[in-house]
């Protein structure tokens, strides 16, 4: 069945404005792994430009290959023609959900009604084990289009038993819950249910530094679906909004730089009537009584560093533990992504971990580094999954990091004792 | 019809496609020239290349070899559809030998790729395309690809000592040797070099490299008349030394790129880029003193040396992004690569002026003044019928008018599609006939990226 897509003028012009020059080619995370023209900026320009033309109807499969984008923007930065593929991306996965093109995550939109996180995690309690390495799948289930029937149907009876897909019964109960106190702490779903460790750590290095704060019972930012042709669910957000001013807070920091995004910039969280920082933000002026000498470097994650401009500030507090910090060649602005944004991680997940696992070795090769720092949760996640035997490199959140380093100090002057 | 199944037993199903949403960006390149091919392969081996030729000869279907696809004269869209052999997976540099000072590489290498390892030896491949961070070194064989080192360091055709090419009928060659030089039997290489693709698909390429010189110097002049310009350009050249780089920008370029972009440029008639280079500084400066003694002698209107590294690097992103920057001021744009004598250059300048005047068109002009070689890109919106016919008589005007120049209709784009209706302007018909028997020879069945260079 022929569809067409809407095109306001802007767009038209942005369409037009591409030269396909293919300079984006250089930084594109998925062209890079599949040499696949479709897979990047200028191949998705081009589509856009048949579309526009009439040349070409929508397809399920083009709807498909807009699929195939983590809205890294690092062609964005790097377009010498003044064009934000990513940003078109974005609106033409809208174009095609509305036009009946039902991608992989309308299933997520559904689970995150539902549940109140992308994952469909019920309850929040005690967990007791380390839940290893959960099958890759986050929204693979209800349309099925790309993967196998059979993780489907698994997935499915999961959900069907345990009201999540990951058939996960429990969530940690991190305490914390004051109630009241000058800051919210809100730590969004990946570090929530998938990046716990990392999670307690922080924790420990806030409860270490004194800082005042609470925990929510949060839902979902349910931001991502704007990124993947839906809309954010106004009820969710309400709740956050609510569960934040119960507790009298005037400031809000996010451990995720997605969420953080979203709080910003997103119209349905304008009346959040506190200060918003991420915690690399808030932790910059910070003194901290550890260190270490292991060579260390910085993954910028694409939300915090291209979408949020947020560079210096993970760099002070790095400096202020590591003197001993190398950047990798690609950094800053250039950073390669590590391949879990935009919905990617969730529609193409194999394609995913292995972009994460080039950028290890890209990072490995380039600087010598013993550590890893980023200070995302996506990025954790998905280099902690990348990662070889082979791939000699520790992998931490920049504040994980910090608190590791306090309870190794912490344990270490307990034995001298 | 293609026949998939087969083309599926060389490469894998992961390495074919013939998905409309994965043919769709085939059908284009950096030109304004479209046309659907019928499928796509990834190959990544020269067995596999080989076979698929074969094939292509066997059943008579065409091929295009296909690097990064920024050709900017249609060189590899599939006019005749066909099958694209996109060699981007053939990315591996296989060898870098400083002491025998040659570097063996598969096609799919992206030219920066190669300098960024070759710098680690303090050593590079010199030719210097603006699309260097993502053109591979196969396409920089097949378009002769030159840049902004060309005034100094030449054209790929000047480092190129050996090929491996698939011929047409699916043999696999080699050419050339491993030697600093040879003159051993024809010199086939060059046979391939600059044949667009329709000759046989280079596979690998053995290049001679250079010691990275130790120093630069930039400089920028900025002028109120281009014919000044033009002057101070072709002095330069025949002064004794010879500038590593020597660039020129017109007025029309200098605005839009500091309209567009925050990239704080002068307005002028003309700015002129100028660098030097040497092993060590004091050469760097004396070249630089005659350049700029030069220049003053051209009443220009300012004249400064880069501050730093930082100046510098931004500098040369201005000018290798020119083109795509210009692309925001209108929806569309051709891009030319005419080449005169050196001395002819100022005349080039103002005929183009001229011409864009007369067809009431805008034509934005740059390029490597150094080598004669410039740039002028027509601005229009291919989607108004009136402009795409002036942009059409002001492209043939600008072939006309270097032809009458002593000049040649591409310097380092390559014919493709774009200019293939002019070659009878400047090859005559001994030139064109014998062309055409070289061509049928190789390629009797005409499968090798058909329909281009009105060769075939």
């Amino acid at each position: 069945m022929a569809h067409n897509i809407q095109f306001d003028e802007k767009r038209r012009k942005a369409i037009a404005q591409c030269s396909r020059c293919g300079f984006c080619r250089a930084v594109c995370p998925i062209f890079d792994l599949t040499k696949r023209p479709v897979t990047n900026a200028r191949g998705k320009m081009i589509l856009l430009k048949e579309l526009m033309e009439g040349k070409l109807s929508v397809t399920e499969a083009v709807a498909q290959a807009f699929l195939r984008c983590t809205t890294c923007m690092n062609c964005t930065v790097n377009c010498p023609s003044g064009v934000d593929p990513q940003e078109m991306v974005k609106h033409a996965r809208k174009e095609f959900v509305q036009l009946g093109m039902d991608n992989l995550f309308k299933a997520m939109a559904e689970t995150m009604a539902k549940y109140g996180n992308i994952y469909g995690e019920e309850k929040r309690v005690d967990w007791g084990h380390k839940k290893g390495n959960a099958p890759i799948v986050l929204f693979l289930g209800c349309v099925g289009t790309y993967r196998e029937e059979e993780s489907v149907k698994a997935m499915a009876e999961t959900m069907a038993k345990y009201g999540n897909i990951y058939g996960e019964e429990k969530r940690v109960d991190w305490g914390h819950k004051k109630g009241n106190a000058p800051i919210v702490l809100f730590l969004g779903c990946v570090g929530t249910y998938r990046e716990e460790e990392s999670v307690k750590e922080t924790l420990q290095l806030l409860d270490i530094l004194k800082v005042d704060y609470t925990l929510i019972d949060e839902v979902c930012c349910s931001g991502v679906l704007e990124d993947v042709g839906y809309k954010i669910i106004e009820d969710l957000a309400k709740q956050n909004i609510r569960e934040i001013k119960k507790t009298g807070a005037k400031n809000l920091i996010t451990t995720c730089p997605y969420c953080y995004r979203v709080f910003k910039d997103h119209p349905a969280y304008q009346n959040l009537g506190v200060k918003l920082s991420h915690i690399t933000q808030f932790l910059k002026d910070f003194h901290f009584e550890v260190q270490t000498q292991k060579r260390v470097t910085y993954h910028d994650p694409c939300d915090l560093g291209r979408h949020a401009g947020i560079y210096e500030e993970p760099r002070e507090i790095i400096r202020k533990i590591a003197p001993n910090f190398v950047e990798p060649l690609r950094t800053r602005e250039n950073a390669m992504c590590c391949g879990a944004g935009g919905g990617f991680r969730g529609s193409f997940p194999k394609e995913s971990v292995r972009i994460a696992r080039n950028r290890l070795s890209q990072i490995i090769e380039e600087t010598g580094a013993e550590i890893l720092l980023t200070e995302c949760p996506s990025c954790l996640h998905n280099f902690r999954n990348a990662r070889r035997q082979k791939q000699k490199i520790e992998i931490y959140n920049i504040t994980e990091f910090i608190g590791k380093l306090y309870r190794e100090k912490a344990s270490f002057g307990k034995e001298a004792a | 019809m293609i026949p998939k199944q087969r083309l599926i037993e060389i490469v894998g199903t992961e390495n074919f496609t013939d998905q409309l949403e994965e043919l769709i960006p085939y059908s284009y390149d950096a030109s304004m020239n479209v046309h659907r091919p019928e499928g796509a392969t990834w190959p990544e081996s020269v067995e596999q290349v080989a076979k698929i030729v074969q094939l292509a000869n066997e059943i008579k279907i065409p091929v295009i070899p296909r690097g990064a696809g920024t050709s900017l004269s249609g060189g590899v869209v599939p006019i005749q559809g066909g099958i694209i052999i996109d060699l981007s997976k053939m990315n591996k540099i296989i060898e870098i030998s400083i002491e025998n000072r040659y570097a063996r590489v598969q096609a799919g290498v992206v030219c920066d790729t190669l300098n960024r390892e070759l710098a680690k030896f303090g050593f590079v491949f010199p030719p210097d395309p603006a699309s260097s961070s993502v053109a591979t070194i196969g396409g920089n064989v097949a378009t002769n690809a030159g840049g902004i080192k060309g005034a100094k360091y030449g054209t790929t055709r000047d480092y190129v000592l050996g090929l491996q090419v698939v011929l047409p009928t699916g043999e696999v060659m080699h050419t050339g040797s491993y030697t600093m030089k040879s003159v051993s039997g024809y010199d086939l290489s060059r046979l391939f070099i600059g044949s667009e693709g329709t000759l046989g698909v280079v596979t690998e390429a053995t290049l001679k490299i250079n010691p990275l010189p130790r120093h630069a110097m930039t400089a920028v002049a900025t002028f109120s008349r281009l014919e000044e310009a033009g002057n101070a350009i072709f002095q330069t050249m025949t002064s004794g030394i010879l500038p590593s780089v020597m660039e020129i920008m017109d007025q029309v370029t200098l605005r839009s790129i500091k309209e567009n972009t925050d990239i704080s440029l002068p307005d002028a008639e003309a700015m002129i880029l100028t660098e030097t280079d040497g092993y060590t500084w004091e050469e760097v400066e004396a070249q630089m003193e005659v350049i700029l003694d030069i220049f003053k002698k051209n009443h220009p209107i300012e004249m400064k040396t880069a501050k730093d590294e930082k100046d510098r690097i931004n500098l040369w992103k201005a000018r290798k992004s020119a083109y795509a920057t210009l692309a925001r001021v209108s929806n569309s744009f051709v891009l030319d690569d005419v080449t005169v004598p050196i001395s002819r250059i100022p005349e080039l300048l103002i005929g183009i002026q001229g011409i864009s005047k007369k067809y009431d068109i805008v034509i934005a002009t740059f390029g490597h003044a150094g080598d004669g070689n410039l740039h002028p890109q027509i601005l229009y919106d291919e989607y108004d019928p009136q402009q795409v016919e002036r942009m059409e008589k002001a492209e043939a005007e600008i072939f006309h008018l270097a032809i009458s120049l002593n000049g040649t209709l591409s310097g380092e784009h390559g014919i493709g599609l774009s200019k293939a209706n002019y070659m009878t302007l400047e090859h005559d018909p001994v030139e064109m006939a014998l062309m055409k028997k070289i061509k049928k020879t190789l390629d009797p069945n005409n499968i090798m990226n058909p329909g281009k260079r009105a060769l075939d």
